[in-house]
């Protein structure tokens, strides 16, 4: 049965049905009782909701990501969730911990459990990884970037122009002596990030500093003794754009520790806006990644190509923004106010 | 009634539902259709549905002020929502919002799917977004327009913002990159007041100006567009009676969208727009709107091309008697007075400015020589 043929049988309006189901606390207790009995008896589910239901299917995709406890893929994580419950989904929620082999293993081992399509977050695997995956016809989607070119329908940011903003805005403000803190390769776009600080830099006739670039694996400990050692050369930094929130946070700590003052002394800006960003103090200037909207389209896209919606490749380019808080140029926030 | 073509959309008549809450599902969709509107526009659907903030809509008696957002109906959700709205067989303009080209063309294609009429990309938000709203930069207004029309085969419309340096400018990009239309204007970024004992801006937030008071913001707009660029547009802005829809398509609008009159006066406000035009088009003898389009932009000129004539106040044969000063008050020249009840203008200090025939409430002076 369809709406219509619900609404005809219940003796109401289209717009009645509807209310029911958007609003239900709009629409008259026994009309809707009735209305709610007939979609019971008739098993009606919007067809939407419905469309995945189909029991060829496992109803089940696999989800793989780098890092869990890094709370820039739990944000993608949920992303994807939200839309995969309303469609009759589950998900299989793979770490594999910025290991290779560990993400290879768990490809094989979702294609084997029948999962209906696979979602690879931030992947730095080759084609041929995703071997068993593709022989098995499972529809793939990745999400955030990968390192190469797959053919896969894919939703990202311009990684590259988002941290070149970062380092522009430094340079708007005044600042000429600006460092980069990057993530190494266990995030996989920080060659991208590397390459939007030097665009930004060589844009404003700025010299790339050897000396005043650290890489340091993307976590708080690490990104705060490279902050740590950027502060004790001869002629340090006055402004630092960090590769990831996450390693900001460490960043922020050891100006403290070295009793310097945010952003008087040292100006930083981060990459990703997590939650916490807005939390610590002073609140940090940083740029927007939609991640919970990554995830959201990730698994649209996927149930695209599920359903056979569509069957050739989308690809899908996010728009990420300056987010400028205390750590840096607060009082000069002429182009983000809203 | 008077039929239009609007972007290739067979329309009853030129009156369309502007985007609003007042569309925000299927079944309110339905209810504006009984306002004998031609054509309905969603309220903007966007990717991911956002929280609606308390209170979101304030109206200072003339203008209202809000910071809606955008539709709490998820994209998925308007397949369902949008076989609602067409159920009774009328068009569905669906409006779209997004912040860059491939995402508006993801949501576009699949309101197309889901049968939507036509589409009217909205990037011109004043609220919750910068100030550099897409629809401010025609270089980005081109870049997503693209995108969208090679991406769906329905007639797609651009709503414009008066947050722009140059509309026209904008309104080219958007013809050029394949647009049908334009729609202008979007509401105004604006504060509607400030408590003085609270010290809070009303809303707490800037938000969006809508009603009345930007009537002259949108009719000057539309001109604007019609003078210098060739697409049809339709007029957004403050219109609360069949008289300033008609002003809107004399500057040369294809068709008139309300919005804020229908939220404070209800969908019957819509049925007196859409009976009202009929009806003086027809005590006129104009058989289809397509008479009247535009026909008061000859009358429109440059301000280089404008003729000084000699023109000075004068008062009208009959004296006046009111218990009113209103005309000296205003004249900065000091030119009239007034005699024995009679109000007199003096010529040789009279510069012909023109206010008072404004101000007189009897239209008793007027400009002349």
């Amino acid at each position: 049965m369809n709406i219509r043929e619900i609404a005809k049988a219940a003796g109401v309006s289209v717009a009645t049905v509807s209310r029911v189901l958007n609003h239900p606390e709009t629409v008259a207790e026994n009309t809707k009782k009735k209305v709610q009995r007939i979609m019971e008896e008739e098993e009606y589910t919007p067809n939407w909701f419905a469309r995945g239901l189909n029991f060829a299917n496992t109803n089940t995709i696999g989800l793989v990501i780098p890092q869990l406890v890094d709370p820039v893929y739990s944000e993608i994580v949920k992303g994807v969730e939200d839309v995969a419950t309303r469609k009759g989904y589950i998900i299989f929620l793979c770490d594999f911990a910025n290991d290779q082999t560990l993400e290879k293993m768990y490809f094989e081992q979702l294609a084997r459990r029948r999962i209906d399509g696979l979602i690879a977050v931030s992947t730095r695997a080759e084609s041929k990884i995703f071997d068993t995956v593709t022989e098995n016809n499972i529809p793939i989607v990745l999400v955030g970037g990968s390192s190469h070119d797959l053919g896969f329908s894919m939703v990202k940011v311009n990684y590259r122009e988002a941290a070149a903003d970062a380092t522009r805005h430094l340079i708007n403000i005044g600042y000429r002596k600006i460092a980069m803190i990057c993530s190494d390769h266990t995030d996989p776009n920080s060659e991208e990030k590397l390459q939007g600080y030097r665009l930004a830099l060589h844009e404003a006739g700025i010299l790339f500093r050897e000396e005043y670039l650290k890489i340091a694996e993307d976590k708080m400990e690490t990104a705060y003794l490279a902050a740590k050692k950027l502060l004790e050369i001869e002629e340090p930094p006055e402004a630092m754009f960090v590769a990831t929130d996450n390693m900001a946070i460490g960043v922020m700590d050891a100006v403290k520790d070295k009793d310097l003052k945010i952003p008087e002394d040292v100006a930083i800006v981060g990459f990703d806006n997590i939650q916490i960003s807005k939390m610590v103090e002073p609140r940090l200037t940083t740029v927007d990644i939609p991640l919970h909207k990554l995830g959201v389209y990730g698994a649209r896209l996927l149930f695209d190509l599920i359903e056979s919606d569509v069957s050739e490749k989308q690809q899908i380019v996010l728009q990420t923004k300056m987010k400028i808080r205390k750590s840096c140029g607060h009082k000069e926030r002429i182009g983000e106010l809203f | 009634m008077k039929k239009t073509n609007y972007m290739g959309l067979q329309l009853d008549n030129p009156i369309i539902v502007a985007a609003g809450p007042w569309s925000r599902d299927g079944s309110s969709i339905l209810r504006c259709f009984e306002s004998g509107a031609g054509a309905v526009v969603t309220e903007s659907i966007v990717s991911d549905a956002i929280l609606d903030v308390r209170p979101r809509i304030a109206y200072n008696g003339s203008g209202a002020e809000n910071i809606r957002l955008y539709s709490d109906v998820q994209i998925e959700g308007w397949e369902r929502e949008m076989e609602i709205a067409k159920s009774g067989g009328g068009k569905v303009i669906a409006s779209v919002s997004a912040h860059t080209p491939s995402e508006m063309a993801y949501l576009t294609a699949k309101l197309q799917k889901f049968g939507a009429d036509a589409i009217e990309i909205s990037i011109s938000n004043p609220y919750m977004e910068s100030l550099e709203v897409m629809a401010s930069d025609a270089e980005r207004v081109y870049r997503v327009t693209r995108e969208v029309v090679s991406n769906v085969d329905i007639p797609v419309a651009v709503k414009l913002s008066q947050n722009t340096t140059n509309i026209m400018e904008v309104a080219k990009a958007a013809k050029d990159a394949g647009a049908s239309a334009v729609s202008a204007i979007n509401t105004v970024r604006a504060i509607l007041g400030v408590d003085l004992e609270d010290r809070k801006p009303v809303l707490g937030t800037y938000g969006g100006y809508s009603g009345a008071p930007i009537r002259p913001l949108g009719l000057a707009s539309v001109a604007s567009i019609a003078q210098s660029v060739d697409i049809p547009i339709s007029g957004i802005g403050g219109v609360t009676n069949y008289r300033e829809a008609l002003e809107y398509i004399m500057l040369g609008a294809t068709t008139v969208q309300v919005g804020t009159t229908m939220m404070i006066e209800g969908p019957q406000a819509v049925r007196k727009i859409v009976e009202g035009v009929e009806a003086w088009c027809s005590h006129r003898g104009i058989e289809s709107i397509d008479e009247i389009r535009g026909s008061a932009l000859n009358n429109l000129r440059s301000f280089e091309e404008m003729k000084i004539e000699p023109a000075i106040s004068t008062v009208g044969s009959t004296r006046c008697t009111d218990d009113c000063s209103k005309c000296m008050q205003v004249c900065l020249y000091d030119a009239i007075s007034k005699q024995e009840g009679k109000i007199t203008v003096d010529q040789k200090l009279c510069t012909g400015c023109g206010l008072c025939t404004f101000i007189c409430p009897s239209r008793k002076l007027k400009l002349n020589w």
